[in-house]
């Protein structure tokens, strides 16, 4: 009786079984809500070991206790230690006399054509002037997928039709922007699959040629274990394929409109990659739905 | 094989079962555990491997009542019942019939592979003989139509859409007509990427549907979905009538659980998987031998049947 008595009162020194039932309920409702399996776990892991041989003030329980901690380390987690303001840097870029450039990259059908268009839109309300860079010379269609966008948007699509080499078009187009004055290069990329090494290294060899001031990673937020491998697999063959320090800035997550409250995919990109940040998210199909990340908006969702 | 670790992880937890002195319930309980966590890290949705979980534990409760049987098989024998179950809802797929037209409409969520996927299928029609259209009802997608006819053209398919049209129901009605007309046998319609949370989208898919007709309607899903993958198959089949699934991108790293949630929530059978982004790249599906390769045995078959 007089330990009961305790749990419920507080001054409870907390102790590893205390915390188990507590940390895998836990672990369990983050992975339903999309968060990568290890993820999930390490992070509950981390904070159990935090909490252990703590003492809880007095009327507070374990539960309360273990959310608390969860809800600050994802926030921890999620907030960058560098923030990237791209009107800032391509502002930067146009006062030095420089072409500032974008490189999207990530997996097939992920939303890198969409992002980029968004992106455009985006730039363009700021001022800048936009050159689009066709480099997806690969899959049907891709080229009249940003014609359409760029004669809505009233940018030049720069093209070398299909079956080019993209590192080649991508510095014929950042050529032109220099001798035209175009302020920014936003460089559209194929869809591959990180196992896929030709694929690989040609995309590393584009970075290598064009080294681009902005490399954008875009993964969806539906997906799922594999968003972690995806992350990863791209960095990694960025550096094992290429010789410069050029890598992944920063994330854009897409489709965010279609998750609702499965928001969990953020969490693990960016924890894996020890926090690679989210720069934008894509939450629909139009120019205009295209945000900032919001940290506290994805933890309420994976705490509530 | 994609599956390859979560096979190794459900054959490793079936193995220390099996080597434990005695099958307890903490044994049974910690093989679940396991066998669940696989699942879950392989992108199988949650509340479905707690129910997985729950079918195994009671098929093996009902039958411990009866005297000598050996208790180690029993529970083999149930997780592989229950994981041919996830693959297979029992369902037989449509068959298309020769010398009528069958119309094939293909739907899914955005990027997931629907324009490809049509371009494969007619491929894999064509090449066994039958005359086969493709028809675009993708009028919002920038660049869909000329997507859609560059994969008809060098795969030498009539296919038909419009760059002026805007309404998909009626690009779509008046192309299944036209091949209807002409005596096709397959006709294959792709429609736009749409999502449940946007009503209109799913509205204008229920009235394409209306206007073709179609014998099978296929959801078209990418392997590397998590756990969103049920919500939106589920919403998919309450609007239109879902017949089987086709899971795209399996060439990639994904483990295709989420998928898999999809047969589940659709009650739909896998017909085909996507191996690539080349037009041949697509590979027929039979949910047992899938199951057995991931548990790498060939005898599964014989086990279910006892
Ligand atoms: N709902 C929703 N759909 C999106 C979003 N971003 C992109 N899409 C849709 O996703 C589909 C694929 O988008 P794309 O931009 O073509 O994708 P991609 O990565 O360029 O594809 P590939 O070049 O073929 O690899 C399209 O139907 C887009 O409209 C988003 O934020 N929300
Ligand atoms: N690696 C690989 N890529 C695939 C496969 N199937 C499709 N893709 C790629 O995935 C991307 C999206 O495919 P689409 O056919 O445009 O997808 P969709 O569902 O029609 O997209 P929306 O019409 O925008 O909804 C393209 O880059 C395709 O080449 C596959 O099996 N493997
Ligand atoms: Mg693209
Ligand atoms: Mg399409």
């Amino acid at each position: 009786l007089f330990s009961l008595f305790q749990t419920l009162t507080g001054n409870k020194t907390l102790a590893e079984e205390d915390l188990e039932p507590v940390m895998a309920a836990l672990a369990q409702r983050l992975e339903e809500r999309n968060v990568a399996s290890e993820v999930a776990h390490a992070l509950t892991e981390s904070v159990a070991s935090n909490l252990i041989g703590q003492t809880l003030p007095s009327m507070t329980s374990v539960k309360y206790a273990a959310k608390q901690a969860l809800t600050e380390a994802l926030t921890r987690i999620l907030t960058p230690r560098r923030k990237i303001d791209v009107i800032r840097e391509a502002h930067a870029a146009r006062e030095a006399g420089k072409v500032y450039s974008i490189v999207m990259m990530g997996v097939n059908g992920v939303g890198k054509s969409t992002s980029l268009s968004k992106i455009c839109y985006w730039l363009r309300q700021n001022g800048f002037s936009v050159l689009i860079a066709a480099c997806d010379t690969f899959r049907s269609g891709a080229i009249s997928q940003l014609q359409t966008h760029g004669k809505r948007l009233g940018v030049d699509v720069y093209e070398q039709g299909y079956g080019g080499d993209p590192a080649a078009v991508a510095k014929a187009a950042i050529g032109r922007a220099v001798r035209e004055g175009i302020d920014v290069v936003l460089i559209d990329t194929a869809g591959r699959m990180v196992k896929n090494s030709p694929l690989m290294k040609a995309l590393a060899k584009l970075v290598e040629v064009n080294l681009p001031d902005l490399i954008l990673f875009v993964g969806e937020a539906l997906v799922g274990n594999d968003g972690v491998d995806q992350l990863m697999g791209f960095r990694q063959a960025l550096i094992d394929h290429g010789t410069t320090s050029r890598n992944i800035d920063g994330i854009v997550l897409s489709k965010f409109d279609s998750v609702d409250d499965k928001v969990g995919a953020s969490v693990s990109m960016v924890h894996a990659s020890g926090g690679i940040p989210i720069v934008l998210v894509g939450t629909g199909q139009n120019y205009t739905d295209i945000k900032g990340f919001s940290v506290k908006g994805v933890v309420k969702a994976l705490m509530k | 094989m994609v599956l390859g670790a979560l096979g190794s992880r459900i054959s490793d937890a079936l193995r220390n079962m099996s080597n434990a002195m005695l099958v307890d319930d903490k044994v049974l309980n910690d093989m679940l555990k396991e066998i669940g966590n696989a699942l879950i890290a392989a992108d199988v949705s949650v509340p479905l491997v707690l129910n997985l979980r729950k079918a195994i534990t009671q098929q093996v409760n009902m039958e411990e009542m009866a005297q000598g049987i050996n208790k180690r098989k029993l529970i083999q024998t149930a997780v592989f019942q229950e994981l041919i179950n996830l693959v297979d809802p029992g369902h037989k797929p449509y068959v298309p019939v020769k010398g009528q037209t069958n119309v094939i409409m293909l739907v899914g969520l955005q990027g997931n592979g629907k324009t490809t996927t049509a371009g494969k299928l007619g491929y894999y029609y064509q090449r066994k003989g039958w005359k086969v259209g493709l028809v675009c009802a993708d009028t919002f997608r920038a660049g869909a139509f000329d997507q859609l006819k560059q994969n008809a053209t060098k795969a030498r398919i009539p296919y038909y859409g419009s760059y002026t049209e805007t309404s998909p129901v009626v690009v779509a009605a008046d192309g299944v007509d036209k091949f209807r007309e002409e005596g096709f046998e397959i006709i294959i319609v792709d429609t736009s990427g749409r999502h449940k949370q946007e009503e209109a989208l799913f509205e204008e898919m229920a009235e394409v549907a209306e206007a073709v007709e179609p014998d099978t309607t296929i959801f078209v899903m990418d392997a590397a979905i998590g756990q969103a993958a049920q919500d939106q198959a589920e919403a998919f089949r309450e609007r239109v009538d879902v017949g089987s699934v086709i899971i795209t991108k399996m060439d990639g790293s994904a483990k295709g659980g989420g998928a898999l949630s999809a047969v589940a929530a659709t009650h739909s059978p896998i017909v085909f998987i996507g191996m690539g982004e080349h037009i041949d790249q697509l590979e027929p599906f039979d949910a047992s031998s899938f199951v057995s390769r991931l548990l790498g045995r060939g005898d599964i078959m014989g086990l279910v049947s006892k």
